[in-house]
């Protein structure tokens, strides 16, 4: 592998709003270290392979380690590193995923309804997202927090999100909260190194190998939406998910923050989230707000709503509705 | 004096003005979705959409202007038809009313007025549902005798509020039927024990 041929800070770049100076410095990084590993490589010719590792897995995650920001991507370098990811959890779990970079769809703009007087509390959203999206087992890692609630109280902070008893109780109602995908996220500006963004979707999504660990994003985020990565998440391999997108169910490692995706590997494909699909009940409600005949514009212009937190202006995309 | 006055008028009118309200119900995401006013075709937008299951039927109502099906019922029910045992032909078998629907249990209707087996049956109509008005309602079609009595529940979910859809949020519409989910005999849901729950446990 010549270094030159990739690293080239005089190489002709597409203009793009995220890195002013065309030789930034992270290039210059990049090709400082790959300069020194050449150098060291040369002068411990022989015994490169035992060193490093499979030289395979070695060159994947080299190139991994210095691979763009999502957005910078080109659809072929995007198509590069899913390669990549296919390949290293071959190699390194030895399993068999399909990754995909699918784009969002054109004007569709996707909301959520939560019917606070039909959820019953059964948590089956909670099992189905936790396997749909490979969260951490150890740690009990869960996007969606269910509270159970008194009469006449619309702060979840009041409620009881540790219930494990039979549902439903007499005189109590309950109220579901995950990210509700703000248009005006505080966590997207918390994020110091660009890592988390809004999709033209509406989605608010994380490129985890860009995530620094600051957890900044869930110090910003008024509604405890994200999750944090303290250990390398474990999911035993009969019950990962093989189908996975690169800005949603794809493995986390340590020290990565995680949240949800409205499934985005799902939903890009005109399927529900996996929270929708399994509410028994039909208290979740999911569609393209941008659609007047959608199920939930039909909340919005018939049901009494309401958004949490409203008056802090993140205008989030999560609507909560009473029958 | 007049300037002065004016002078310190302007940080204070600055003021004013920045501190309005943070969020009013026209901004943001609210006017984006008022302002999208033509309805889109999101089968052609998305490359994978559920291909109409056989066991649907298409919606004798519509909502604003286009159809969409639901799940059958007749192909759930395990002795369908109903007329192969309710007919004019003497049932020589002892207990046979026990044998064939001893498991259902009608806990349907208000306190202290119970609904009847023939509030939605009738004795010379058994394959299909009658209502109080004589009307025929084909078993697919249930939400239409549901609909009688719920008919807040009927437009929620001819509408979306209500009930939930098979899967797929694009594509062809297809919702799941009133007796997907409820049971007509007991409509109610079980009181049970959650799936799951959350950590931390023994707090």
């Amino acid at each position: 592998m010549d270094p030159r041929d990739h690293n080239n800070c005089r190489k002709q770049k597409e203009p793009n709003p995220l890195e002013g100076k065309t030789c930034g410095r992270r290039e210059f990084l990049k090709g400082a270290v790959k300069v020194a590993a050449l150098g060291s490589a040369s002068m411990a010719t022989g015994c490169g392979t035992e060193v490093f590792g499979s030289s395979e897995d070695l060159q994947l995650r080299w190139k991994e380690y210095f691979k763009k920001n999502y957005r910078l991507m080109t659809q072929e370098e995007r198509g590069e590193t899913v390669r990549r990811l296919e390949r290293l959890a071959k190699l390194k779990r030895n399993v068999d995923i399909q990754m995909s970079t699918k784009g969002p769809i054109e004007d569709v703009l996707f909301g959520y309804g939560f019917n606070v007087t039909r959820c019953e509390g059964y948590m089956e959203c909670v099992a189905a997202c936790v396997k749909e999206n490979n969260l951490d087992r150890k740690s009990q890692t869960q996007y969606i927090r269910i509270f159970e609630m008194e009469p006449g109280v619309l702060t979840p902070e009041l409620g009881n999100g540790k219930f494990f008893h039979k549902v439903p109780v007499d005189n109590r109602f309950y109220m579901g909260v995950q990210c509700f995908h703000c248009e005006n996220a505080p966590c997207i500006k918390a994020c110091p190194t660009k890592a988390t963004w809004r999709e033209p979707d509406g989605t608010v999504v994380v490129d985890y190998d860009w995530c620094i660990g600051c957890r900044y994003c869930i110090a910003a985020c008024p509604y405890y939406g994200r999750r944090f990565n303290w250990n390398d998440p474990q999911v035993p391999l009969d019950e990962m998910t093989k189908k996975q997108h690169y800005l949603g169910n794809r493995m986390r490692s340590r020290g990565q923050t995680e949240k949800c995706t409205f499934c985005v590997q799902r939903s890009r494909e005109g399927r529900l989230p996996a929270c929708v699909e399994a509410c028994p009940t039909g208290a979740r409600v999911f569609g393209n707000l941008l659609d007047p005949k959608s199920e939930i514009r039909f909340v919005l212009k018939h049901k009494k709503v309401f958004r949490l937190k409203e008056d802090l202006g993140t205008d989030p995309k999560f609507w909560y509705f009473i029958d | 004096m007049l300037k002065k006055c004016l002078d310190a008028m302007i940080p204070l009118l600055f003021i004013i003005l920045s501190a309005g309200p943070a969020f009013t119900a026209d901004d943001g995401v609210m006017q984006t979705i008022n302002s999208a006013t033509t309805p889109l075709d999101d089968g052609k937008r998305v490359d994978s959409v559920l291909p109409v299951p056989s066991n649907t039927v298409p919606v004798k109502t519509k909502y604003l202007g286009r159809l969409f099906r639901t799940e059958t019922r007749k192909d759930k029910i395990e002795r369908f038809k109903c007329s192969q045992c309710h007919n004019n032909k003497e049932v020589k078998i002892t207990r046979a009313a026990e044998i064939a629907h001893g498991d259902i249990v009608v806990v349907h209707g208000g306190q202290g007025k119970p609904l009847a087996c023939l509030t939605c049956h009738k004795e010379d109509e058994r394959d299909y549902l009658v209502t109080e008005l004589g009307s025929r309602v084909d078993m697919d079609h249930s939400y239409q005798m549901c609909g009688r009595c719920h008919f807040r529940e009927r437009r929620d979910w001819v509408g979306g509020a209500h009930g939930k859809r098979v899967s797929y949020w694009a594509g062809e519409r297809i919702v799941k039927n009133c007796t997907s989910c409820h049971d007509p005999h007991s409509p109610l849901f079980e009181k049970r024990w959650p799936k799951t729950y959350s950590p931390p446990f023994n707090k």
